[in-house]
């Protein structure tokens, strides 16, 4: 897909605090760097993954260097690896044009547990997602990741769902070359296995 | 069981932790993590956020309602307004002197219990047990040996009711209770609870006179008068003698009972109860007789228990002489008096009588 | 995965600001490096670390701040070139060496990085550590970019070894944590020798000779001036001669050309963008005041460069100067959600600045979009407040320390310190601490409370910290205790680790920076030392860690319970246990439970089955520690150990 008219495509991995959205959105800058692209990261650390939202924004340039941080409402891609995280980042970033993957199982927040809050059905909130955005797709991702050899891999997924998807202009090679390096010591096999279940699903379905 | 609006954790708080009036009989520990047993009382850890539970519901100073709960127990309403429901008074003994020796007084209590485990009316029973003859734990005895162990007044209070919970959960039979007033009350509301499902496994309730406990605060004090001599037994002798008494193994130490006073749980100020009027079986002294108890029979259960240890030879049973019966009578009513015109009108606020009662009582 | 440390110049690479500085102290031949954990800035001394390993020079995590300046100060002091990294707080706690060090000057190049935190993501202050740089009279560097984050930091070793003073270079948590495209320099392979005799003097002076240090340190102050008036970390875009300028630094500068090219305004406004932020480049900033008639500054936090350019644009009144109209904080045009002076700049604060002062409109996205979004928001989305990780054993630590107060009765008062376990003021940890400051303020305001009996406070006084802050900052409080007669319960949550910063080693763990073994300092050797009563329980031991909490809360003195479990996520198990919940035995919602694991408990593991009204395991979540087993009512949640 070709980089927006501005010539700078945004987009934004979200979910909760050790979900590994630090390491998904890693993957996705390096290969973009390969690429030849101009890449800004920005992200929030430290009392953040103390199981509170976590937003990873990337942002790619032919151009040049832009801030980290993508202004309000100018997300072309945003990745969802928590509904209702997702729907929170696309209240604020969102825009009528915006493309969406999501994982939608669940992680409740402790307001939740403790009876504070309710936590939404999760079809409400993808209709939600979708009411607000221009396609929206539903990857059940940990499951993926099960498959490949364990659920905390859903990160890696939903990487092979954004590079399948096409969205984004960085090729499908190059993120999985940056996948083979960045797990060379930890399981590379079921990593990889991960991503490109990820690519299949996602060129598989359909939007919402 | 009745009209009563049955509260939470925090009602429990605020209407019983809160106001002093916590006995420590254990009804309300033992039953989920929010409440803890601490030091003799009760310690609401968090409010479970339940507008009804068993804690309020079991606790006998959150509500006494003593006509519905006489209904339950005895299927009608009192006659006796000094004793309580009874079908007979008597005086009686454990027939073994083995038995009276290692007692405080007559033994009844031990002989009944180790009866009743003996013939299998009870496969287990609840009961406080003192190591060191000050201070005491509650416990679950299954055999005669354990029974004895048990044997003994206890005077810091023993959260006994907070093993009754567990008993219900471990022992497949049937199980008994001994405990003070507050105790067997609060035993008695667990088994008229809409709530509890298990107390139908409480069989025998054995009930001990009592006039006050003291909170575990007077380990530390008894510790001190005593140093590292090993306590035999400790008691209170009746009026006029105003003493406490600790016997240790080298000699007798005499303490004025207005030195102890200070230790004596405020929740037994407005106790309503001497005799222990819904047990099965309640027993006390009789006075100036050291070998003898009084017992209070109250159910036809308690009877049948009663007589067949009688029946067997375990127990020795005696008329209650006149005099006797007329100074527990009024001992009885001179508390209830007592408690019904001179205490705050909040603190007996948990107690429900019949006002034509009452007015008996008072008059 | 990165590569910061590769020997490859020219090559483009993608580095978090954090790296981009420690490449360019690499770039720089740094020697000795020192600092202390704390966020945004723990990644440059981490990543130097690995660096050493293959390289030969030193990295250590020093005990505190002032102590890892200080050290890092004598090695600068001998020649060498010394570079020490810290979070903006960790500024307060040098802050009397700095003002010393400042005076009594340095042979190597000596640089102080800063990170700050606006918006305070991870910290307890926004403090904006640039005030130290005008306090303390030293040159100032604001990287606004990745790559400017390296060449800064490069260039501020050798701008120090020239003029012989320490220089600042301050980032925020924008720049440190944030990746961008780096091209990398030559790494620098001299090794320096440290030199320093007997006969050398290195003292800020006193009396006499402090005002002529003060008077020399003024000097050198000029001599910056001088050359950052060439420097090309300094630029103006866009109109020239603009009546209307936007002056920025930092993170200022890619928001503002972002809100500028947004809002079409790159042919009316001029953008002068500093990297030299103190002193001033006096005479290239009068050279665009002159032409300004408006000015709107774009910094965070504080109207730093406001204020000082205010200054100047007073001083230059009679050279033809102003009026100027200007804009920024003390305007109110640049705020964060709470007003002017607080809260991080991002492209759309920009944009409202510009926009209410009159420059353009804006529409971010299709039109009734926001609102539509916040009514969505405000139905289907709950608030998701921080917690321990599953397995934590401060949740089980902050649930003992409720019990013990509560049997105690007497309504204690329990004092927070930083860490993982400030979160004991929230619900996760069961709202137990009371209190939060700095490091070692727990126990130092618990000195205070636990003193007060004579004024009618006789409550109970528990005092929390962990280990990392324990020889960070507590130590001279104990003593103070002890010494004062302050009666106190001194609790220190020893999970082996730095948790929240990314478990980093301290003196307990038996290891250094570097991964090497290092000596044990234990905790409870120093508290006996120190006259304490001492007492160690694993938390997760409930019974007997709240039974030994209650008793120590009886006694009088200076008590210290150390509850000792290591930290899950910096020693994870080889295998996971399977935890699951007993679907027959869960009491649920029912007396005697009342979904006590996941209302009350809170572990990211218990979760809560809304269509069978049970409690359940959340796999993924599950640390497998098996505390909730322990602490289940019905004994219901059932461990299975995999072999």
């Amino acid at each position: 897909m070709k980089l927006e008219k501005e010539g700078l495509l945004n987009t934004i991995i979200t979910g909760v605090g050790g979900q590994g959205n630090v390491v998904a959105s890693q993957i996705f800058a390096s290969a973009a760097v390969r690429d030849g692209f101009y890449v800004s990261v920005g992200e929030t650390y430290g009392a953040a993954q103390r199981g509170g939202a976590v937003m990873s924004h990337v942002r790619l340039s032919r151009e040049t260097q832009y801030g980290s941080l993508t202004p309000e409402g100018r997300a072309h891609v945003i990745v969802g690896f928590e509904p209702v995280e997702c729907l929170r980042t696309v209240g604020g970033f969102g825009n009528k044009k915006t493309r969406v993957i999501v994982n939608p199982r669940p992680v409740y927040p402790i307001d939740v547990l403790s009876g504070a809050s309710k936590y939404p059905a999760v079809e409400e909130v993808l209709k939600a997602i979708k009411e607000l955005v221009y396609s929206i797709h539903m990857v059940e991702a940990t499951e993926l990741a099960k498959k490949a050899g364990d659920p905390i891999m859903q990160n890696v997924v939903m990487v092979g769902c954004l590079a399948g998807s096409g969205f984004a202009p960085v090729k499908v090679e190059t993120l999985k070359e940056v996948v083979k390096e960045t797990f060379a010591k930890k399981r590379p096999e079921a990593n990889l296995k991960a991503f490109e279940l990820g690519v299949e699903q996602i060129r598989r379905k359909k939007p919402l | 069981m009745s009209s009563i609006v049955v509260k939470g954790s925090r009602d429990l708080q605020k209407n019983v932790l809160a106001n002093g009036l916590c006995s420590a009989c254990g009804a309300c520990t033992n039953l989920c993590p929010y409440i803890d047993m601490v030091r003799g009382r009760a310690v609401l850890i968090e409010p479970c956020g339940l507008s009804e539970g068993k804690c309020y519901d079991f606790c006998p100073r959150a509500y006494v309602d003593v006509p519905s709960l006489d209904r339950f127990v005895f299927g009608s309403y009192r006659r006796d307004l000094a004793l309580g429901s009874n079908i007979s008074v008597m005086k009686a003994r454990a027939k073994e002197s083995e038995v009276r020796s290692s007692a405080q007084y007559g033994g009844a209590v031990s002989a009944l219990v180790t009866y009743a485990l003996e013939t299998g009316e009870i496969d287990a029973a609840v009961l406080a047990k003192s190591q060191d003859r000050i201070s005491a734990e509650p416990t679950i005895a299954r055999n005669r040996k354990e029974v004895f162990e048990c044997a003994g007044s206890k005077y810091i209070v023993c959260p006994t009711v907070a093993e009754v919970f567990e008993a219900t959960k471990q022992v497949k039979g049937k199980i008994g209770v001994v405990g003070t007033s507050c105790q067997i009350t609060a035993v008695r509301k667990m088994q008229a609870s809409n709530l509890e499902v298990e107390a139908d496994k409480i069989g025998l309730l054995i009930g001990l006179f009592c006039t006050w406990a003291f909170s575990p605060d007077a380990y530390g004090y008894i510790r001190d008068l005593v140093g590292p001599a090993k306590v035999m037994k400790i008691d209170v002798p009746p009026p006029p003698a105003n003493i406490f008494v600790i016997q240790t193994e080298a000699k007798r130490i005499e303490v004025p009972l207005d030195k102890v006073r200070k230790f004596v749980m405020p929740a037994c100020n407005v106790c309503f109860d001497m005799t222990n009027e819904f047990a099965d079986i309640s027993v006390g002294t009789v006075e100036g007789k050291e070998d003898w108890n009084t017992v209070i029979v109250r159910t036809k259960e308690g009877e049948k228990i009663l007589q067949g240890a009688i029946d067997v030879g375990v127990i020795e049973p005696k008329p209650l002489e006149k005099d006797r019966l007329n100074h527990l009578c009024e001992a009885s009513l001179t508390r209830k008096r007592r408690v019904l015109t001179e205490t705050e009108a909040e603190k007996i606020a948990y107690l429900t009588i019949r006002e034509e009662d009452k007015f008996k009582i008072v008059s | 995965m990165s590569h910061f440390e590769i020997d490859e110049p020219g090559k483009r690479v993608l580095l978090m600001g954090n790296e981009a500085i420690a490449r360019g102290a690499l770039e720089a031949g740094v020697d000795f490096c020192s600092g202390y954990p704390g966020n945004p800035a723990s990644e440059i001394l981490e990543a130097l670390a690995r660096a050493a390993k293959k390289s030969d020079f030193h990295v250590e995590w020093s005990v505190n701040e002032i102590v890892a300046l200080e050290t890092a100060g004598a090695a600068a002091s001998t020649g060498l070139r010394a570079l020490t990294a810290m979070k903006n707080l960790g500024a307060d706690v040098c802050a009397d060496f700095l003002m010393t060090v400042n005076l009594s000057g340095t042979r190597g190049g000596f640089v102080l990085v800063t990170g700050d935190d606006p918006s305070a993501h991870s910290t307890t202050s926004e403090l904006d550590t640039r005030n130290y740089a005008r306090l303390a009279d030293v040159p100032l560097l604001e990287p606004a970019t990745t790559q400017e984050a390296k060449d800064m930091t490069k260039w501020a070793f050798d701008l120090s070894q020239e003029l012989g003073v320490i220089c600042m270079v301050r980032t925020v948590t924008r720049i440190s944590h944030s990746r961008g495209v780096v091209t990398l320099g030559p790494l620098d392979r001299d090794k320096r020798s440290a030199e320093f005799s007997s006969q050398d003097l290195w003292t800020s002076g006193s009396s006499t000779i402090e005002c002529m240090f003060h008077s020399i340190l003024h000097e050198k102050l000029k001599r910056a001036q001088e050359k950052f008036e060439e420097s090309k970390f300094n630029w103006y875009v866009g109109k020239e001669n603009a009546d209307f300028i936007i002056i920025t630094s930092g993170t200022g500068w890619l928001y503002s050309l972002e809100a500028v090219k947004l809002l079409g305004l790159e042919n009316e406004v001029g953008i002068l963008k500093l990297g030299t932020t103190w002193p001033l480049p006096e005479k290239l900033v009068a050279s665009h005041l002159k032409h300004a008639k408006e000015v709107l500054f774009v910094e965070e936090t504080d109207p730093f460069l406001e204020q000082n350019m205010k200054i100047l644009a007073a001083e230059l009144a009679s050279e033809g100067v102003g009026p100027i109209r200007f804009y920024g904080k003390k305007s109110n045009h640049v705020r964060g959600e709470f007003g002017a002076g607080t809260g991080e700049l991002n492209v759309d604060v920009v944009i409202r600045a510009l926009t209410e002062i009159g420059k353009a409109a804006y529409l971010s996205r299709e039109k009734g979009y926001s609102e539509k979004a916040e009514k969505l928001l405000g139905s289907y989305v709950p608030a998701r407040s921080m917690g321990f990780c599953a397995g934590c054993p401060h949740r089980a630590s902050f649930w003992a320390i409720k019990k013990a107060a509560k049997w105690d009765g007497r309504d204690a008062i329990v004092t927070g310190d930083i860490g993982c376990y400030s979160l004991g003021m929230l619900p996760t940890g069961f709202s137990v601490s009371k209190t939060l400051h700095c490091m070692g303020a727990g126990i130092g305001t618990a000195n205070g409370f636990g003193n007060l009996r004579e004024f009618g406070l006789d409550k109970p006084v528990i005092a929390i910290a962990g280990d990392s802050t324990f020889y960070h900052a507590c130590m001279p409080a104990l003593v103070n205790a002890r010494w004062n007669g302050s009666n106190i319960l001194f609790v220190v949550l020893d999970n082996n680790t730095t948790a929240m910063t990314g478990h980093q080693p301290h003196p307990g763990t038996g290891v250094n920076a570097l991964g090497d073994s290092s000596p044990r300092i234990l905790i409870e050797d120093i508290c006996e030392a120190i006259g304490a009563e001492v007492r160690i329980c694993d938390p997760f031991d409930l019974e007997k860690s709240v039974q030994n909490l209650y008793e120590l809360l009886q006694n009088e003195g200076v008590k210290v319970m150390i509850f000792r479990h290591e930290c899950p996520l910096a020693f994870p198990k080889e295998k996971k246990a399977r935890v699951y919940v007993d679907q027959d035995k869960c009491l649920g919602e029912e007396c005697g439970c009342v979904k006590f694991c996941t209302r009350v408990f809170g572990c990211p593991g218990n979760i809560w089955d809304y269509e069978k009204g049970k409690a359940k395991i959340d796999e993924v979540m599950c640390n497998g520690c098996g505390l909730c087993a322990k602490i289940c009512p019905a004994g219901a949640i059932i461990v299975e150990e995999v072999t």
